[in-house]
């Protein structure tokens, strides 16, 4: 069998001749090749041995740096605040929002926390902040626009909180107070309280679009307007008004407003010498209007079969 | 593996000249991109008699080759001639070891082993192990009869082995100028390879590579070479007997050879007459056409028939269907083929170059550098792993700086 067999040796092949030479075996040619061999060598060492000797610099060079930098640093306090808005915050505002430590400096304030502070207030939709070395930090704020009031409670009071267009609630900083005795007030709206903040009101957008058009287009209805319900909003697809006389105005969700508005306008018009306010204008049902009186105090009803005789 | 291209040099020591070829491998391509060439001095019959006259000229044509490539050789195939070459044919037999007659790969390294296994004499070495087709129970077998059904296994080995000196000799002309030898290839087996296509080879061709200094012959049968031989017989013995026979040096004998030589006697006109130099200058002679063909014809007659003689049974025209290829800078006598194919009895024509060789590489004293980037690249393709520069990273980093 195969296995039994004995195999002799390999014989010697050209392989096993050695190969190297001494370098007085070579021609002049061979001599210069190897020479430059290995200065070539020498040199991709050196090379070599310098880049990783500037990567060892520069890598240490970067360890201490975080050392030195904060020395520097800390010995200048922030001294400015500068702040730029499209709204009505102040610098006061920010100082009270951002509640730097008096001392901090800009290596030690972290930039992403302070944004997120600025972005808690409700009232800011959009910060920026910026180190301006060596001691000014600039902040850029876009503010929210309030389209209505609300009241609430807020740290532990009972208040008045106003409603962007997006449904966010916030405290309102800034504004002054006959400015927001424009606004009308919201009704019929359930807020959910999160942590420190208010859920923003759905279908705020429905209603800050009304708002918006009725102040451009029939502004003198507008400054009627008290209380905005949204109590049927979600039921009835309507937005009652209830305004200062005393009449509430229904609006469809549904139909345009510029026309309901329209509309109110000529019933308004119409109806101003009627001894008394209407009780209920609703424009909700398409192209007819519905006004409801309320009955006049004195008024009798008279039998018709029994005319009134005199004695 | 990098993607740095490595660079092969192709190194034939003739006796005539030297030659160097560059080739670009890239893992997948060859593309020769530097020639360098000197006349050999210190070279007699494809061995190195003087040792430094050689490895001026090596070194100077490889220094040529490199600069002509614009990059550093990176090891070097070297073709080997000679005549103390010489081959034997050892074959061995073994019975399939498992119950189902199954052959695995242990078979085939045993009997592979078994017919590499034949001691040689003090002071030879192996240059080339050349297997022959398996045969499993008698049958040819062209690929390796791993998983084929069979009861006996058996193949066969030409070896081809030369005096270790003469191949140390030869080696070190090149670790003198600092390269490393990767392959040693025979020159009949390298230049077999470039002029002759698979099929002439699976049909049967002898092809002979007649240089200066030796004739190199290979037979390939069934795909394989089967019988490789040198004759330490060349042109130059027709130059020397041109020399004598006329009395001429040895530079007039060339020159003679070149214009006038002919391996068959066409001219039947005893009284024309050809002139030395032909330049009716002082001392220029006449010469008997006649006598410079009958010099020469007689010479190549003798030495086509020697190489037949010594591939004695190997050699027959039905084995032989693809008939006699001829290489090498004596193919260009004229009139070789046909007294070859008069000698062999088979259909013979000069070797060509494959047509991508461009054309300052076709003449045939340039198949064996050819056959020997190809050759060469060829086994290393088929060992694994592929090609790997020597060195670690050390000598990555030199080429780096040496490619600068």
């Amino acid at each position: 069998m195969s296995k039994n067999l004995h195999i002799a040796p390999t014989a010697r092949s050209w392989r096993d001749i050695p190969q190297p030479v001494k370098p007085r075996a070579m021609s002049r040619e061979g001599k210069w090749r190897l020479m430059t061999s290995v200065l070539r060598a020498m040199g991709a060492t050196l090379v070599m041995g310098g880049v990783a000797w500037g990567l060892w610099e520069v890598t240490r060079g970067l360890q201490e740096t975080p050392r030195k930098m904060p020395e520097t640093a800390r010995a200048v306090a922030i001294k400015q605040l500068e702040l730029r808005t499209d709204g009505v915050l102040d610098n006061a505002w920010l100082a009270r929002t951002l509640a730097l430590p008096k001392q901090a400096s800009l290596m030690e304030v972290d930039l992403q926390s302070l944004r997120l502070r600025l972005l808690a207030s409700g009232q800011v939709h959009a910060a920026t902040v910026t180190k301006n070395f060596p001691d000014t930090l600039k902040v850029q704020v876009g503010e929210r626009s309030p389209v209505a009031r609300v009241m609430a409670n807020w740290r532990g009071e009972s208040r008045a909180l106003v409603v962007a267009r997006d449904g966010v609630v916030f405290e309102g900083v800034g504004y002054g107070a006959a400015m927001l005795a424009t606004l009308p007030w919201l009704d019929g709206v359930k807020l959910t309280r999160t942590a420190d903040q208010y859920q923003p009101v759905e279908n705020m957008g429905l209603v800050a679009e009304l708002l918006a058009r009725a102040r451009l287009d029939a502004e003198h209805l507008y400054q009627t307007w008290q209380v905005v319900s949204l109590a049927r909003l979600e039921s009835d697809g309507t937005i009652e008004i209830r305004t200062k006389p005393g009449t509430t105005v229904v609006f469809g969700v549904n139909g345009d407003f510029l026309q309901q508005l329209a509309k109110l306008d000529y019933q308004w018009e119409a109806l101003a010498t009627a001894p008394n306010p209407p009780r209920k204008i609703d424009l909700s049902l398409g192209r007819e209007v519905s006004v409801s009186f309320q009955p006049l105090p004195n008024f009798n009803l008279v039998p018709h079969s029994q005319p009134k005789t005199k004695l | 593996m990098s993607s740095r291209p490595t660079f092969l040099g192709a190194v034939e020591i003739g006796t005539s000249k030297i030659s160097v070829l560059v080739g670009e491998y890239t893992g997948r391509e060859l593309a020769i991109i530097g020639c360098g060439e000197c006349s050999s001095r210190g070279v007699i019959k494809g061995g190195v008699v003087d040792y430094k006259a050689a490895s001026e000229c090596t070194h100077s044509a490889l220094e040529q080759a490199e600069r002509d490539a614009g990059e550093r050789i990176d090891h070097v195939f070297l073709a080997q001639t000679g005549g103390h070459l010489e081959g034997f044919y050892n074959e061995a037999t073994v019975t399939v070891k498992a119950l189902d007659n199954m052959i695995d790969a242990g078979d085939i390294r045993t009997v592979c082993d078994l017919a590499k296994s034949k001691e040689l004499p003090t002071g030879r070495a192996v240059v080339h192990h050349i297997r022959r087709p398996f045969r499993v129970d008698g049958s040819l077998v062209s690929s390796m009869p791993e998983n084929i059904g069979g009861q006996r296994l058996e193949v066969g080995y030409w070896t081809v082995h030369g005096q270790e000196q003469r191949l140390a000799d030869n080696i070190h002309v090149i670790r003198g100028f600092n390269l490393e030898v990767r392959e040693l290839v025979l020159a009949s087996l390298a230049a077999g390879h470039m002029v002759t296509t698979p099929e002439e080879r699976r049909h049967g061709v002898l092809v002979l590579d007649i240089g200066a200094g030796t004739t190199d012959y290979v037979l390939h049968r069934d795909g394989a070479p089967h019988t490789t031989g040198v004759v330490p017989v060349g042109g130059t013995h027709l130059t020397n007997d041109l020399s004598i026979g006329l009395r001429l040096t040895d530079g007039q004998a060339e020159k003679l050879k070149l214009r006038f030589g002919r391996a068959s006697v066409t001219t039947k006109d005893k009284a024309t007459k050809v002139m030395l130099d032909g330049n009716f200058a002082i001392g220029d002679r006449q010469f008997p056409q006649q006598a410079i063909e009958q010099i020469t014809a007689a010479r190549t007659w003798e030495l086509l028939e020697v190489v037949k003689k010594k591939l004695g049974n190997a050699f027959s025209p039905e084995t032989c269907a693809a008939g006699v290829v001829l290489t090498g800078g004596t193919a260009k006598l004229a009139g070789i083929a046909d007294v070859a194919a008069k000698v062999f009895g088979v259909s013979a024509h000069l070797g060509e170059a494959p047509t991508w060789v461009s054309e300052n590489l076709r003449d045939p004293s340039y198949h064996t550098s050819l056959g020997l980037l190809y050759y060469g690249v060829s086994s290393q393709a088929d060992k694994s792993p592929p090609i790997r520069r020597a060195g670690g990273f050390f000598t990555g980093v030199k080429r780096l700086f040496a490619n600068s």
